[in-house]
């Protein structure tokens, strides 16, 4: 697995774990689909654990400045973000 | 002022009793119904089960501005003095930084988590609100806010001692110890305690209860 496919997948098992989507909703995700704003779990609460658990998963840490509205906009912004984290 | 305390006796004599040490916060609720289930399935095993409020905490009438970890240690520990027999102390996520003082016949820990990382997400909760409210906070100045007055993070108002040692705390070493996480070679499962909408698991909850008894069994306690 590459880099890419691997925090893809870690990103994914994670939002199921926070919004509770069960593993074929995840996996639906696409760069398009919204997030904050779009899926009624995520609230301000679940952004914080969404936060948290990057750092802790993608083993990565995460500023208050770098965290903008957009990231959360869609899946694919949030992947855009993480992969350029990681390989920072 | 005693708090609520949820206990579960089996039939007849309990083999000893598993003290439940919930996670802290909205963790604690999130937790709260599968931990219950698996306290059921203690009993049927013959353990009576106990889950006490903490102070401040569930159904407590105890601000939670006037506690902090010390404090919730102490509770812990006068909860246990009531408690005959063997006690085996079952924490779960943030339990884990309160449990270590309970005189103890063995520890079991699910998925230990630091306090840093737990204020981490609480603050950054409402860093969060605040921009949608339209107001600007960070992470740097809640904490600078915390060192005087309560800060109200997530809808929990917590006193300048509980931010202080949530910053610095850590699970201390106990004996003998079996720290368990999710998983393979864990507990099959899901991290309930990180899920925006509460929700439950009857297989996890019986993989924890299994999971207890043999470490139980293990260390000679019954």
């Amino acid at each position: 697995m590459t880099e890419a496919n691997t925090v893809d997948a870690t990103l994914r098992a994670l939002l199921a774990d926070v919004l509770g989507l069960g593993e074929a909703r995840a996996a639906a995700l696409t760069e398009d689909s919204g997030l904050f704003g779009e899926l009624p779990e995520f609230d301000s609460m679940a952004v914080a654990t969404v936060l948290t658990e990057m750092e802790d998963r993608l083993g990565i840490v995460i500023d208050d400045d770098e965290v903008d509205g957009e990231i959360f906009e869609t899946y694919g912004n949030l992947l855009a973000f993480s992969l350029r984290k990681v390989t920072d | 002022m005693s708090e609520h305390r949820l206990r579960i006796d089996p039939a007849g004599t309990p083999r000893a009793t598993v003290l439940i040490v919930p996670p802290l916060f909205e963790e604690a609720n999130r937790t709260r119904r599968t931990l219950v289930l698996a306290m059921r399935a203690l009993a049927a095993e013959g353990f009576a089960a106990v889950l006490p409020d903490l102070p401040g905490q569930n159904e407590s009438l105890v601000p939670l501005e006037q506690v902090d970890l010390a404090r919730w240690q102490d509770a812990l520990v006068e909860v246990a003095a009531d408690i005959d027999g063997p006690i085996l102390v079952a924490a779960v996520r943030g339990g884990v930084l309160i449990d270590h003082r309970v005189k103890a016949a063995a520890w079991w820990r699910l998925a230990p988590v630091g306090g840093t990382s737990l204020l981490r997400t609480l603050m950054r909760a409402r860093v969060s609100a605040d921009r949608e409210a339209g107001l600007t906070s960070s992470l740097e100045s809640l904490q600078e806010e915390a060192k005087t007055k309560p800060l109200l993070v997530a809808g929990n108002r917590l006193s300048p001692e509980m931010v202080a040692q949530l910053g610095t705390s850590e699970a201390q070493v106990v004996e003998p110890l079996r720290s368990i996480s999710l998983g393979a070679d864990g507990i099959a499962g899901t991290p309930l305690w990180l899920r925006a909408e509460p929700g439950e698991d009857a297989a996890m909850a019986a993989a924890i209860a299994a999971d207890i008894s043999a470490w139980s069994k293990t260390c000679g306690i019954s």
